[in-house]
């Protein structure tokens, strides 16, 4: 035993020391590598200055100082980061061998977020090696080079490794080098100096946050070892179009996808966006989209990796079954698609539980389409264009398929009586009905479980705020309620008095008053989204809760929290109300969307100090085709009275209309 | 019998490996080991704060064996009671022995013997891309015998500081290396920066944001810089006050009016610096300035806004000779403008000269 234990000292121990002598070396070597991949490259790395210009955009305060830029051609082009440039400057000057040239700005990509810059100089420009990205590995050795300390004569060097590949949906590679405004721009290259990608700040599109289409959206990751760069290899490819077009934008399709899930079920069209590429193109609500340039598609995510590098311009071959029929069609992508305004027949459908299919008219809109062809309550509509109508959800799905000004026909039943009649689609109309008949008769209580009426109070694990809620007494577990996420204003609420002044209205129009609490009392803060949205799926696992009457209402802060709970939960929150207050600064509102539906209850006094921006707030929803119901609340600002509070109520039993 | 004596050949073997591999980790140490001898020559300093976001901790590094600390000048030391904690856990008063508050640099005297320590003499210099450690208390995150926070970067610049605390300008102005670490924090200032080899480079400074971009700075200042004025403190005398800033008033300053130029109307934070008109005879008409043009430089530094333009022209005197690079129809255009001698006694303003006159001194 011991001769064993001896021989094996003997044997590790020479090696330790070798190895120890072997990584001191590396270490060296790599330092060595590290510096010589710079000087490689430096060549090609210039600084960029500008005169003039905004001082913030968004939120970020830009600085004065210089910014970098990689040459991509020997006659005078250079590729940089659109984010050097957000700020509008009156003059750009490269410097070229620490002499500056006047710089004209060629093109902007709002897809990749780079630009292309022009110099006028007779001295060829330096090109650098491309990597190429089918050898790059995820833990190999990756180098950004800026050009913005000092004098500029020496780059400014971070040194990581490559994080991941394809992020950003296939647009961007990413690494823990220290990425910010000091390299932006810049190259990140490989331990030979070969250039990977451009450097630049980049975000997914998410959670209420500016998405991509900010120019400034990103930089909030800076220095944090979260870094991107777009590769090379695509700008390579990209730039005789950079050449010659002056904006280019990414690319749309224009299709709502059935289900939110990106990564389970099949690819389903819900709706193809009237006047969009798809609907040009043929495709069809039930189309399943299997194939996109000969890659399989059969999750939603894969589609994203395929259509979110491409632009406006593009084309695509895309591949669908249409039940066992495969179509094939080539697509020419857009960068704009009409705003999709929601199509709008005039009917309330009434919720009773039936036995047979189709929707039963519950109230018609006066002076709707569905009043122009004599509808009348009671009436049962069970086909839409000849394609038989289950229920309410099954209807609205169809719906989803038209737009404004289209002729459809429906299908009633009148008693005994069948008739076909045709009816020209309206737009969504943005006033609240006086008074509703109610949406059910008595329904005998089901054998559900029976849950916590009255005034409830509601725990998140692990989150200190508080929450309750108010279940009106008739509640039963057969019959759908509605949600009002109330989202107090600065002070928060009384939880008796709040649950008084619901009460009547949550009996009347089947809704549960769900009221979480900010932390701190005067203001909410955006991370309290996540437990908003705890206490929603707390609510909707207990109760039963039609998703399609679900409005999220905020005073003030509360207000701004909640039109960034419905961007963040579209699929959930068909119906925003904002008392005092504005679109938070920076907020990116997405286009319409002809699946989730969301419509917006603006109240406010002339005199409120936020008076100008809620008028933006309402000019741009409009703008993107959003329907608005405006509430004036006289001249200065004042809490809801009993009557506002009952409209409001009564809006959100309107939110299933059709 | 046999087997005893093998057993005894191969214990002196083994014994000799060992010698060799000992030798071989004294001569050029792992990097744990290189790590570990750096961590026991650094110390946590406490003193004043604990308000609002001013930490009362940073760190310092033993720059000699009998107790002399380096550290930050900061407003830790403004206490009367500062204690040192060492590597190992002993905690000591520490005395203010004197500060540079140009280098933004402090010493401080324990008393204790046979400490380990970095002598400022023996410090290397390092270039971009050179592989670092930085070894501090960040976050106050060690107590007592626990061990220095070590974080790896690479030298990412070697620069003049060009920084600021809020809207004040950082006092230190000379060379800095920038490293890719994230030191800037709390605690972090008065930490030692070192290569993979364990030599001092610099000592971490304070938290500042980088006065180019805004975004937050990680830099150290070379030992270099700070050696003198170290040596000047532990002989017990005071390094120089800080000189008056830069921006001494000239009496009789450069302006816009006199060269005869009128620019675009600076409305905004960042007005582009455009010429509007030239007035007829004056020193920039006869050297050839036009309206439309937009100034790039005067003399070799940047002007990149009305603002910038103004303040540059009060830091010339009126009898000198200026060269400016405009831009004109895409190329640049140098120019050299003299003010004649009977035009530099200031003039009464004219209303069209008002406007630029003010922005002349700097103010708006």
């Amino acid at each position: 035993m011991r001769l064993i234990a001896a021989w094996y000292c003997l044997a590790i121990l020479p090696f330790t020391a070798a190895a120890v002598r072997a990584q001191v070396d590396l270490a060296a070597k790599e330092e060595q590598a590290i510096q010589a991949a710079v000087a490689q490259v430096a060549p090609a790395v210039v600084r960029i200055e500008t005169l003039g210009g905004l001082e913030t955009v968004g939120s970020f305060l830009f600085g004065t100082g210089p910014t970098t830029g990689l040459m991509v051609s020997a006659d005078g082009y250079i590729i940089s980061s659109a984010f050097n440039f957000a700020q509008k400057p009156a003059q750009i000057l490269v410097y070229i061998a620490n002499s500056p040239v006047p710089a004209e700005l060629v093109s902007t990509d709002h897809n990749r977020r780079l630009v292309l810059l022009k110099v006028n100089t007779d001295k060829p420009l330096a090109v650098p090696e491309i990597a190429s990205m089918k050898d790059l590995r995820v833990g190999q050795w990756s180098i950004a080079v800026g050009r913005t300390f000092g004098d500029g004569k020496n780059p400014n060097v971070s040194a990581g490794i490559i994080s991941a590949t394809n992020r950003i949906w296939s647009r961007a590679v990413q690494t823990d080098a220290k990425i910010s405004p000091a390299n932006y721009g810049g190259p990140l290259v490989d331990i030979r100096g070969r250039v990977i990608g451009v450097l630049a700040p980049l975000a997914q599109d998410g959670f209420g946050a500016p998405g991509p289409a900010s120019e400034v959206a990103g930089v909030e990751w800076y220095d944090s070892g979260i870094g991107f760069a777009i590769p090379l290899e695509q700008i390579t490819e990209l730039l005789p179009r950079m050449k010659e077009t002056k904006e280019l934008h990414a690319g749309k399709l224009g299709v709502s996808l059935k289900g939110t899930d990106l990564f389970s079920g099949d690819v389903i069209i819900a709706a193809a966006a009237a006047g969009s590429p798809a609907q040009q193109a043929g495709l069809k609500a039930g189309d399943k989209i299997i194939e996109v340039d000969g890659a399989k598609i059969t999750r939603q995510a894969e589609l994203r990796h395929v259509l979110m590098p491409r632009y406006a311009g593009d084309k695509i071959k895309l591949a669908a079954l249409r039940g066992e029929e495969r179509i094939e069609r080539e697509i020419e992508l857009v960068a704009e698609i009409a705003p999709y305004q929601f199509p709008f027949l005039g009917i309330l459908p009434l919720r009773e539980p039936s036995e047979e299919q189709g929707v039963v008219v519950r109230y018609v809109f006066p002076d709707s389409p569905a009043a122009k062809a004599d509808l009348q309550p009671q009436d049962r509509i069970v086909a839409l264009n000849g394609k038989p109508v289950a229920d309410r959800d099954g209807l609205l799905e169809l719906m989803a398929a038209e737009a404004v000004d289209h002729e459809v026909e429906l299908e009633i039943r009148r008693g005994e009586a069948t008739k076909k009649q045709k009816v020209k689609l309206a737009a969504y109309p943005e006033l609240i009905p006086g008074e509703l008949p109610p949406a059910h008769g008595e329904i005998p209580p089901g054998d559900g479980e029976k849950r916590a009426t009255g005034l409830v109070s509601i725990k998140i694990p692990e989150i200190a705020n508080s929450c309750s809620a108010y279940v009106p007494e008739s509640y039963q577990a057969n019959v759908p309620h509605g949600v009002v996420v109330w989202l107090h204003g600065p002070g928060g609420y009384q939880e008796a008095e709040l649950a008084e002044a619901w009460k009547e209205h949550c009996g009347k129009h089947d809704l549960i008053l769900l009221a979480p609490k900010s932390g701190d009392p005067l203001k909410w803060q955006r991370d309290e989204l996540e437990f908003i949205r705890k206490t929603l799926d707390d609510v909707l696992a207990k109760y039963n809760v039609d998703r399609k009457r679900i409005t999220v209402a905020g005073v003030e802060g509360g207000g701004a929290m909640a039109y960034l709970f419905a961007f963040g939960n579209r699929e959930l929150v068909p119906g925003v109300v904002a008392i005092e207050a504005p679109l938070p600064a920076g907020t990116r509102v997405p286009a319409t969307d002809a699946v989730q539906r969301q419509v917006f209850y603006v109240a406010s006094a002339k005199q409120s100090s936020s008076a100008a921006q809620i008028q933006a707030t309402i000019q741009q929803l409009r703008g993107l085709k959003y329907p608005v119901t405006v509430k004036d609340l006289g001249d200065t600002s004042r809490p809801l009275a009993a009557e506002e509070r009952a409209e409001l109520a009564r809006w959100t039993d309107t939110l299933d209309r059709i | 019998m046999n087997r005893g004596r093998v057993w005894l050949a191969v214990m002196a073997l083994w014994a000799f490996w060992g010698l060799v591999s000992a030798g071989a980790l004294a001569d050029d140490r792992s990097l744990p080991a290189v790590i570990r001898d750096v961590q026991s020559k650094i110390v946590k300093i406490y003193g004043a704060g604990g308000f609002r976001a001013l930490e009362p901790y940073q760190s310092g590094v033993l720059i000699s064996a009998d107790g002399y600390v380096l550290t930050a000048h900061s407003y830790v030391l403004d206490a009367d009671y500062i204690t040192c904690t060492l590597d190992d856990g002993r905690k000591f008063e520490a005395k203010l022995l004197g500060a540079d508050p140009r280098l933004e640099v402090a010493v401080l005297k324990i008393e204790a013997t046979d400490l380990p320590y970095f002598d400022l003499a023996k410090a290397v210099v390092a270039a971009e891309g050179t592989r670092t450690l930085a070894f501090s208390n960040l976050f106050g995150i060690a107590f007592g015998e626990e061990p220095a926070s070590v974080q790896r970067g690479v030298v990412a610049a070697v620069t003049a500081l060009e920084a600021r605390r809020g809207v004040f300008e950082s006092l230190y102005t000379g060379r800095v290396y920038v490293v890719d670490a994230m030191t800037n924090n709390p605690g972090a200032a008065g930490g030692a920066l070192t290569n993979i080899q364990g030599e001092l480079l610099g000592m971490l400074g304070k938290e500042l944001r980088n006065a180019r971009n805004n975004t937050w700075l990680n830099y150290a200042i070379p030992i270099s810089q700070l050696t003198s004025s170290v040596e000047l403190i532990r002989a017990g005398k005071v390094p120089p006050a800080p000189e008056d800033g830069p921006d001494k008033k000239l009496p009789n300053p450069m302006t816009l009016e006199a060269l005869g130029i009128v620019m675009m109307p600076n409305i905004l934070p960042r007005t582009p610096p455009f010429v509007e008109k030239v007035r007829p005879n004056s020193p920039a008409a006869k050297a050839g300035v036009m309206p439309d043009d937009i100034i790039l430089f005067i003399d070799d530094a940047l002007v990149q806004s009305v603002d910038s333009l103004g303040a540059a022209l009060a830091r010339i005197a009126i009898d000198e000779r200026i060269r400016l690079t405009v831009e004109r129809d895409r190329a640049l255009v140098e120019v050299t403008l003299e003010v004649p001698l009977e035009e530099q006694t200031p003039k009464r303003k004219t209303p069209e000269g008002q406007g630029t006159q003010t922005n002349a001194d700097g103010n708006r």
